[in-house]
């Protein structure tokens, strides 16, 4: 559904083009040290920065060819956490972007076991709970604003979901995300900065440094002990629960 | 950046459905209050004397001339103020915001000024003339503030370099009022003074019908922008991801902002807090949704500007308090209340 053409970011941030083709029902994660390009990479994904080398087109459409509302149905963003000016309720902020059946509000909380918080202000949650909140914003809009005719399930970018998630809620976002992917044809990229996590849910990983995507594949091709060890400075040891198991990178004392 | 203000926590929210009833109920308020200030000044004029065409020709010349431009004028500025208030507190996602903010009401203030001390008993020193100064003291902060903003590009660093721009504009322009006041002679100090502090005394038919014009035009770029103005609050990345064309939006309210505020301030003075609290008073009340809330501030900024504006010409009467003088009076303490209760945990 999206294909990347040799595209990339001459400008700083600067990103060297890629090649890649993303289909629907997979899970992407991009993963990389800190200032790697993540986040930029995932603006250039979403068209908020048009790519200035190459092209990256969704359903063989330029990205900066589609209408902004247009595009808004089939591809959503959920950035790392803005501050919230205003006292929005839960089921509000769900709202915000797409006009949803009222059925459809409360699966999506219900998945990311928000449903009890539906009439809280946003303002007196806590990060994680906001941050559930926004995942399931960004997946209400891609769904209630499917068109009929489509045979996916759109583009789901989050960038960081898990970043202020106790661990509990990190795998049932992480499964609810597979769940999503396959139950509706959806591509999900995700920023992850837990490696272990891309490992046990992605289907493919980027791995970026310095505006650089330097490998990708396979979870357990790319996760290797010394690539992750080299590029991220840190000393690590390999941990497998068993042959079959997804390798876990654990930090040395 | 995002400053909060009172106890979130125990705001009770109006439920969506009741929105046309909020607004109705605001409607009937502001024609109740209309009634009442065309009725009551130094002069009291009977409603019903007038239908039935039994009022003296002094009550009509009166009601005619002078009471209804005002109330007008009142409705006009009152809306504006308030709506700009609103939609600039949701433009930049702040509650503290309005359009003293930005610099253009003082910039718009500063060219008024100027026009005063310049051209005060010339042929030019007519209201068009200080009605146009004050539009262009608007535009051109406008044009200055969105070619710094514009410079810098990045979608975040921009508004903050818009309310840093409105800072510095304020500055310059309150330097400015200064030397001018240091220069002029006594008969224009008094001049601004008096406009300085905000009256609704000018309201002759001549402006009050080009005010009445422009500012619908105004209110309703506004209104048209009420929906793009709730996405804003998602921040600008995931807001244009979510349909939001920011920079159109941006250039809509500011451009809607200045035109109506320019004009304001060129025609009543500065008359303050009102586009600051009316917004921030009926978001607790109904929420922070500008679909609701941006027409009933409007409303709500008509509906008390009326109220201040009677009361001004009655309180004191026959001399009249500068309108500006008394909703600053009221405003400023109400302001102070709403610091001191804020949460701390906001």
């Amino acid at each position: 559904m999206l294909t990347l053409h040799k595209a990339g970011l001459s400008t700083t941030p600067s990103l060297v083009p890629i090649d890649d083709t993303l289909r629907p029902g997979e899970l992407l994660a991009i993963v990389g040290p800190n200032g790697a390009g993540k986040s930029t990479l995932l603006s250039m994904l979403s068209g908020y920065r048009s790519c200035e080398e190459g092209e990256v087109r969704l359903d063989g459409r330029l990205l900066q060819e589609w209408e902004i509302d247009a595009l808004a149905s089939r591809r959503a963003l959920v950035a790392q956490q803005e501050p919230l000016g205003f006292d929005w309720r839960v089921e509000e902020l769900v709202c915000l972007g797409c006009n949803p059946e009222k059925a459809l509000i409360a699966e999506l909380l219900d998945d990311l076991d928000l449903i009890h918080l539906a009439k809280r202000s946003a303002l007196t949650l806590s990060g994680g709970e906001r941050q559930r909140v926004m995942v399931a914003r960004g997946a209400c809009q891609i769904l209630s604003r499917r068109s009929a005719t489509a045979k996916d399930g759109g583009l789901l970018l989050l960038d960081e979901p898990t970043s202020a998630l106790d661990i509990g809620q990190q795998q049932r976002l992480m499964r609810q995300l597979r769940v999503w992917a396959e139950q509706h044809q959806m591509a999900i990229v995700c920023v992850l900065h837990d490696l272990n996590l891309a490992s046990i849910y992605a289907d493919r990983v980027w791995l970026l440094n310095k505006g650089q995507r330097i490998s990708h594949g396979l979870p357990n091709q790319v996760l290797s002990l010394d690539t992750i060890a080299d590029i991220y400075a840190a000393e690590l040891q390999l941990i497998r629960a068993s042959p079959a198991a997804a390798p876990f990178l654990a930090l040395r004392p | 950046m995002s400053i909060s203000l009172s106890a979130h926590r125990h705001r009770t929210w109006l439920p969506a459905s009741r929105a046309p009833r909020v607004l109705m109920g605001l409607t009937i308020a502001l024609i109740i209050a209309l009634m009442w200030g065309a009725a009551s000044g130094a002069l009291g004029i009977s409603p019903w004397a007038l239908m039935s065409g039994n009022a003296s020709e002094l009550s009509v010349q009166v009601w005619w001339q002078l009471r209804l431009p005002r109330l007008l004028l009142g409705v006009a500025v009152g809306a504006m103020l308030a709506g700009s208030g609103a939609a600039m507190q949701g433009l930049f996602r702040n509650p503290l915001a309005d359009p003293t903010l930005l610099g253009l009401a003082s910039g718009a203030g500063l060219f008024v000024a100027l026009w005063i001390v310049l051209f005060q008993g010339s042929a030019m020193g007519s209201l068009y003339g200080q009605f146009a100064a004050g539009f262009l003291g608007a535009l051109s902060v406008c044009v200055i503030v969105f070619g710094l903003a514009k410079r810098q590009g990045g979608s975040s660093a921009a508004v903050m370099t818009l309310l840093l721009a409105g800072l510095a504009i304020n500055t310059l322009a309150g330097a400015g009022g200064g030397v001018l006041a240091f220069i002029a002679n006594d008969e224009q100090l008094r001049q601004l003074s008096l406009w300085g502090m905000g009256t609704l005394t000018n309201a002759l038919w001549r402006t009050t019908a080009i005010a009445l014009v422009l500012i619908s035009i105004a209110l309703w770029m506004l209104l048209r922008s009420a929906s793009e103005l709730d996405l804003l609050q998602l921040g600008e990345s995931t807001a244009h991801a979510a349909g939001l064309d920011a920079s159109r939006l941006k250039r809509r309210v500011v451009v809607a902002t200045s035109l109506g505020v320019g004009l304001c301030v060129a025609l009543t003075g500065v008359i303050g807090f009102l586009g600051l609290l009316v917004p921030h008073c009926l978001r607790l009340w109904l929420g922070p949704s500008h679909r609701l809330l941006l027409p009933a501030s409007m409303l709500g900024g008509a509906l008390l500007l009326v109220v201040a504006d009677t009361l001004a010409r009655t309180l004191g009467a026959p001399a009249e308090i500068p309108v500006g003088l008394l909703t600053s009076l009221l405003g400023g303490p109400y302001f102070l209340y709403l610091l001191m209760r804020r949460s701390p945990s906001c």
